[in-house]
């Protein structure tokens, strides 16, 4: 059902693009590559049961390197080919030692490296500085130059190659053991599921969707600087992936689609005249604040999953029975 | 080495800082076996209460004092959404507390508008064995210090705080015995939200604070508390101020640049070292 | 006699399973009962709904006067010493209630290391900590989940030697889980026996350690070892 309703979605959004107005098409570019790094998180936070609050790292390698290679004069097609893999180097130097570490400590982990990244980043001439890398080219394919509606197409791409590569690693054997290490880590390794290894392959792979999703946005802003990749952008994508549903293929595109869409509205709202010019920030920061806490307490497991059960109401669905222990 | 006696005053206020936002990491964790988020949130909402208190007239000491009970105040708030609902698991919390920090910045952007904000403090300078240095940071360590000393006796002196104790060491039997264990994670909430507090309103003169400062704060402070695995708040004040002098070392003598990422990577260090030490540390410890 | 705790069609449900399924036991004032049965029976579901810790699904409880609980496994505030230990153990009592004198009267051994930390006190030490810290809610009835499990013969010789003190002299009621069931029997006025969430056989204690099926499935030389 699912899989359905999204690939009409997916032929629905391709026929989108040149009529949406340009400051909508905007959004639309910026929601579509969210919503492919969300795919990532997803899968991360669902499939190997944890959080990173420093993806947004891998979205700046990602754009930097695209923009690095293309402003030193390498082809923009060959610059964005290369965008995931360094991302994805990133993430396997990173992740080697960082995987040790689990929950809280590798929440923190993840929101350090990117404050380092950050600070680096600020501090390398060679990538700009403070001031930021200017001067990126278009991205030139077959010999065309992309305008705006080829961007929304080129990031409708990386996120449909995001969401194949996410269908595939969910139905996989590997997949599923997992999903089972997610919950009880005890029970997987008794299963023979190679839970180490696994972890870092999806960490990796959220790190190349991050930064093919990364090197489009260079080429579409053509100027990056660290105050582009905030914290609260990591946050953002965890936002998504939580509202959205874990693990879920459909959940981060709902998410990322739902969170850009009210917080665009919001921002409209926000800059009607007689708003204080405070008023969009104040807006967005509540939105993200409200919808993020309101889906972990009540809709644990997101919208998608959520919406899922409401239809299956009326087919039984037998649950394993967990007795529950109280106490330690 | 005039310089250097400086460098470790001021590193020493700072990191006293990151001490108290560290301890109180500590005294919530220990209790609830949830790391909060929003612990820098804290410091800034306390610190942009005094400079409002301070403009409107109040003396000093009392606007401090409101920003400190302010601070509080944010913590129970947060404690009661973060670990309010039975059977929320830790991790969830985490994520709540986050949350809980984002919704912080729409309200200090509401209430006091996103530019950096900073008020007097003991203006003057000091000077001690030849180095000269803002005389608040001596004010910083005058008011940590005795904290510190009024936390441990809390902590293993009074009932209240045995009690404290006894939910980190064993929620179980806490249970047994009548402790309601949901009581005292917002206890633990309130009392990390006025370290945090105190943290913001103490260091704020010497650094100012815009609303999201709350990231160095809390990763600091994390860093500090981490060092003794989140639950022994005599390390975290170690840690932070260790920390703290680390960075005015490394700010001092590396001219500015990279301050940061000696206590991120020392932290990350840290981190991984025990994590190698012990194996993976199971999430769900009791 | 009155009772002191009364359970009535006690259930209790885990997520669905039924762990606990109509349970009538009785505990009188001055009594000690024994409650047997293999692992899973239901044992700790009932000291936990006793104690106020799970929500029976149905049934009622009644406790009258106080209930403290000695939780299996001794549950240590590892961290705290013997005397913060027992001093919580009267959290319920408010301040003046907390002073742990009496206890040291009653369980003497606990005197040389009351300002040790509970944790590193051996296991028939902390058993007797345990016991010493419900003691300290004034209780009327005192609910021991496991006495000997894990302690050398000795041990659970003195420590059942101050739970008859204790019943004798200044009319504690005890109710008594044990895997134990010989030990248990030989404790106890009454007993119950417990099979799958259902009392299977109850009655006086001797008469029970008598009863073939008894001495077939617990007193049978193979006893189950809890994990």
């Amino acid at each position: 059902m699912t899989r359905w309703a999204l690939l009409a979605a997916g032929v629905a959004t391709l026929a989108l693009p040149p009529i949406l107005p340009e400051r909508y098409l905007a959004t639309f570019v910026l929601l579509l590559l969210a919503a492919t790094v969300t795919v990532g998180v997803s899968l991360l936070m669902g499939y190997a049961g944890q959080v990173s609050l420093g993806q947004a790292s891998f979205y700046a390698i990602g754009a930097y390197a695209a923009g690095l290679l293309s402003v030193h004069g390498v082809p923009s097609l060959i610059a964005l080919a290369v965008a995931p893999v360094v991302a994805a180097v990133a993430a396997v130097l990173l992740g080697a030692p960082l995987l040790r570490l689990r929950g809280h400590h590798l929440a923190f982990a993840t929101l350090a490296v990117q404050l380092i990244l950050l600070s680096v980043l600020a501090q390398a001439d060679w990538a700009g500085g403070a001031i930021g890398l200017q001067g990126i080219p278009r991205l030139t394919v077959l010999g065309v130059e992309l305008r705006d509606v080829g961007y929304a197409y080129a990031a409708w791409v990386v996120l449909a190659v995001a969401l194949l590569i996410s269908r595939n690693v969910i139905e996989s054997r590997a997949g599923r053991g997992l999903r089972a290490a997610a919950t009880s880590e005890t029970a997987a390794a008794a299963s023979g599921v190679a839970i180490g290894r696994y972890r870092l392959a999806v960490f990796t792979l959220s790190a190349a969707m991050a930064g093919l999703a990364g090197g489009v946005y260079a080429f579409y802003l053509g100027y990056l600087s660290p105050g582009s990749f905030p914290v609260l952008l990591s946050i953002e994508f965890v936002v998504m992936a939580v509202v959205g549903g874990l693990g879920t293929i459909a959940g981060p595109v709902v998410g990322a689609a739902v969170i850009t869409v009210l917080v665009q509205v919001l921002n409209t709202l926000g800059t009607q005249p007689g708003m204080p010019d405070y008023a969009p920030s104040v807006l967005s920061y509540a939105v993200y604040a409200l919808v993020l806490i309101v889906c972990v307490l009540y809709l644990p497991r997101g919208l998608v999953p959520a919406l899922d059960r409401l239809r299956a109401t009326r087919i039984t669905v037998a649950e394993r029975a967990d007795p529950a222990r109280t106490g330690p | 080495m005039s310089d250097l006696i400086g460098y470790l005053l001021t590193g020493l206020g700072i990191g006293a800082g990151f001490a108290l936002v560290g301890s109180g990491l500590v005294a919530i964790y220990r209790v609830t076996r949830v790391v909060n988020f929003a612990q820098g949130g804290f410091a800034v909402l306390a610190a942009m209460l005094t400079s409002s208190l301070l403009g409107a007239g109040l003396p000093h000491g009392v606007a401090e004092l409101g920003g400190v009970a302010l601070g509080a105040l944010a913590g129970l708030i947060v404690g009661v959404v973060a670990i309010g609902r039975p059977g929320t698991s830790p991790g969830t919390s985490l994520i709540v507390t986050l949350g809980m920090g984002v919704l912080a910045y729409a309200i200090e952007v509401l209430i006091w508008g996103d530019q950096p904000r900073s008020y007097p403090g003991v203006t003057g300078v000091a000077e001690v064995a030849g180095a000269r240095f803002p005389a608040h940071y001596l004010l910083i360590l005058a008011v940590t210090a005795p904290v510190f000393l009024l936390m441990a006796w809390f902590f293993t002196r009074t009932d209240l705080g045995k009690a404290l104790s006894a939910c980190a060491s064993n929620r179980y039997a806490a249970q047994v015995v009548g402790i309601d264990i949901r009581r005292m994670g917002l206890l633990a909430f309130a009392i990390g939200g006025a370290l945090g507090g105190l943290a913001g309103v103490l260091t704020t003169p010497v650094q100012q604070v815009t609303f999201d400062s709350d990231v160095t704060l809390i990763v600091n402070g994390f860093a500090a508390a981490v060092l003794g695995g989140l639950t022994r708040p005599v390390v975290a004040l170690a840690g932070g101020l260790l920390l703290g002098v680390t960075q005015t070392l490394a700010a001092g003598y590396g001219g500015g640049a990279y301050q940061v990422e000696v206590a991120l990577v020392l932290m990350l260090t840290v981190m991984i070292v025990q994590a190698a030490r012990t194996g993976p540390v199971p999430e769900t410890a009791r | 006699m009155t009772a002191v705790v009364e359970t009535h069609d006690l259930t209790v449900r885990y997520s669905g399973a039924t762990a606990l399924d109509g349970v009538d036991l009785t505990v009188h004032d001055h009594e000690m009962v024994a409650l047997i049965g293999a692992n899973g029976a239901g044992k700790s579901t009932l000291v936990k709904a006793l104690s106020g810790l799970i929500r029976p699904a149905s049934g009622t409880i009644t406790v009258n006067g106080r209930l403290a609980q000695v939780p299996e496994g001794r549950e240590m505030f590892g961290d705290l010493t013997v005397d913060d230990n027992l001093r919580l153990g009267g959290w319920r009592n408010g301040r003046h209630g907390r002073d742990t004198t009496a206890i040291y009267d009653l369980l003497p051994e606990l005197t040389t290391v009351r300002h040790r930390k509970a944790g590193a006190l051996s296991g028939g030490q902390q058993q007797m900590v345990a016991i010493g810290r419900a003691l300290m809610a004034r209780p009327d009835i005192l609910v021991i989940d496991e006495l000997s499990l894990g302690l050398a013969p000795l041990i659970v010789t003195t420590l059942v030697d101050h739970l008859r003190t204790l019943n004798t002299d200044r009319g504690l009621a005890v109710l008594l889980i044990e895997q134990n069931a010989r030990l248990a029997l030989d404790l106890c006025d009454r007993a119950y026996v417990l099979e799958a969430g259902r009392i299977a056989l109850q009655g006086p204690a001797a008469t029970l350690a008598d009863d073939p099926r008894v001495a077939a499935a617990y007193l049978g030389g193979h006893v189950a070892v809890t994990p």
